[in-house]
């Protein structure tokens, strides 16, 4: 009974993607070599072949890992201090987090537009990645802190008694007790980061475009569908990797604190 | 163990905040401005006062957009939560066939959102879609396109497959942290498998429950890329849905209409939002 759930679940789930797999392994379009219709990997590799799709790749790696390093360098500190502290306002603090993690990104869309340009920050990766802590930050401080929250108090107590300094205890004492919500946290953060399209496609109105935006510009008059679905299946294999490392700790990172 | 009053804490969050203020609290301040000024280029722009509000609030064009983003919603809500927590019920607990399923949920939750209306039209595809295939065979004559229950049915599957996975994780979450006495005691006093979840199971998981409600709420509100990328808000509307009608003043560059639109919207999220906090600190108290 329970096999037979988790088999439709399965298929429910993995279905979707055997298509694209499929197509992704089919010739779709007349390429030297090759007939429409065999199987093939001449989607892979004409994938890189194409420099504007190699560099969509690299733009997306980049602005994900620098949303993801940023995102932990702001969110641990303060994760720490709503654990450990009380100080005034520290319940709006969560109130405002909330707020930001929910503001539809369409609302935003214009304003980041504008300011970003005046910034100089639009049709960068760096610009992707600091407007993905909008909703990336409270993520992180909700999963972070929940982990804070789960060590006893009398561990930083020992170590500052040892003598650490607040930085020092960060490092070398608090990061490796507190490992597996930090992966949580970077697993959370890099998906939204990985799959925001909203804000990717109005920064990169004409350089720097992300996979997403390389994937819709492969869309024309005669589309490579193989070529989109090898893309696509690329796209899906850092995320995927990165859920295998945080599978057993998953689960942990949202035990409820109003 | 209570924590220590110390407001020199506030140093440690300075820097998120600040972060948090460049890209979010002054973009939203410029919205905010915008909604008052009839603007052409945004170098001569136009006081024009509440007259965008007045017009939003006078048509039915809002609460239309507003009706069909909330029977969205509804039906989310309806059919991901008792799915997603059955699924979390029968998950087994630290062993590895639990942590297979929870990586298999968890896999839609990484696809690109522009990519997921792709994957689902595939599918369909008249000619190569094992979907369109089957229905084909059976002579079930299923039509997105023109038919707004189809339309409905689909964009409701696929937020399915495409968050039912964080509703499981959170829910599962919510499980784990349920000590073994309290179901030993229930076998004690003889208690049945549905005793055990009304009594013991939900009202252990209802915070949790909350967030997962208010993440799937607040995001079926925002829902975008997927809707315009399976029927671009039709059929005749049907699907146009408030963040849909929004995106779509904005590619038209009615930018003053366009940030009203946004800032009812904004609030309309944030009363949402606010709601489920007041629920949930009564929950934890």
């Amino acid at each position: 009974m329970r096999t037979l759930a988790f088999a439709l679940l399965a298929v429910f789930i993995i279905g979707p993607l055997m298509q694209a797999i499929v197509l992704s392994l089919t010739v779709t379009l007349p390429h030297p070599g090759v007939t429409v219709g065999d199987w093939s990997l001449v989607n892979y590799r004409n994938i890189f072949d194409n420099p504007a799709l190699v560099a969509s790749l690299h733009n997306s790696l980049t602005y994900v890992t620098a949303n993801v390093i940023l995102t932990l360098i702001v969110a641990l500190p303060a994760a720490y201090a709503l654990s450990r502290y009380r100080f005034v306002g520290d319940r709006h603090v969560f109130l405002l987090l909330l707020a930001f993690r929910i503001t539809p990104p369409v609302v935003l869309s214009l304003p980041i537009f504008l300011l970003f340009a005046r910034l100089g920050l639009l049709n960068s990766s760096f610009g992707i990645a600091l407007v993905h802590c909008l909703f990336n930050i409270p993520i992180a401080i909700w999963i972070l802190e929940s982990f804070i929250s789960a060590v006893p108090r009398e561990f930083d107590e020992t170590a500052f008694l040892d003598g650490n300094s607040l930085s020092r205890f960060f490092v070398v004492h608090l990061l490796p007790v507190i490992a597996p919500g930090v992966g949580v946290a970077c697993f959370f953060c890099f998906i939204f980061s990985w799959v925001e399209v909203v804000f990717a496609r109005i920064l990169t109105s004409t350089g720097g475009k992300p996979i997403t935006m390389a994937i819709d510009a492969l869309f024309t008059f005669q589309t490579d569908i193989g070529l989109v679905m090898a893309m696509m299946v690329l796209s899906l294999v850092p995320g995927v990797a990165l859920i295998w490392f945080v599978r057993n700790h998953i689960a942990r990172g949202f035990q409820l604190r109003a | 163990m209570t924590p220590r009053t110390d407001n020199r804490a506030w140093l440690l969050v300075l820097p998120a905040m600040t972060v948090l203020a460049v890209v979010g609290l002054v973009p939203l301040m410029a919205v905010f401005n915008y909604a008052f000024f009839d603007i052409f280029t945004l170098q001569s722009r136009f006081w024009v006062g509440t007259e965008w509000f007045a017009e939003l609030v006078g048509t039915s064009d809002l609460y239309a957009a507003l009706g069909r983003s909330m029977l969205f919603s509804t039906l989310v809500v309806l059919v991901q939560f008792p799915l997603g927590i059955g699924i979390a019920l029968i998950i087994p607990r630290g062993r590895l066939t639990g942590s297979l399923v929870l990586m298999l949920v968890a896999i839609p939750l990484v696809v690109p959102w522009n990519l997921i209306p792709m994957i689902w039209l595939n599918l369909l595809h008249p000619t190569y879609g094992t979907v369109a295939q089957v229905f084909d065979a059976i002579g079930f004559d299923f039509n997105y396109k023109f038919n707004a229950v189809h339309t409905y049915a689909l964009l409701v599957t696929v937020d399915t497959w495409h968050w039912i996975g964080l509703v499981v994780i959170l829910t599962y979450s919510g499980l784990s942290a349920i000590p073994l006495s309290y179901y030993q005691a229930a076998r004690i006093d003889g208690a049945s498998r549905a005793q055990v979840f009304w009594h013991i199971q939900l009202p252990k998981i209802r915070p949790v429950l909350l967030m997962a409600l208010l993440l799937r709420v607040i995001d079926s509100l925002m829902i975008y890329v997927e809707a315009f990328g399976i029927n671009a808000g039709g059929p005749m509307g049907a699907t146009a849905f408030l963040s849909l009608e929004l995106g779509e003043e904005i590619n038209a560059f009615n930018y003053g209409p366009a940030a009203a639109r946004s800032v009812l919207y904004f609030l309309l999220v944030l009363t949402v939002a606010w709601l489920f906090r007041v629920a949930m600190q009564r929950e934890v108290r």
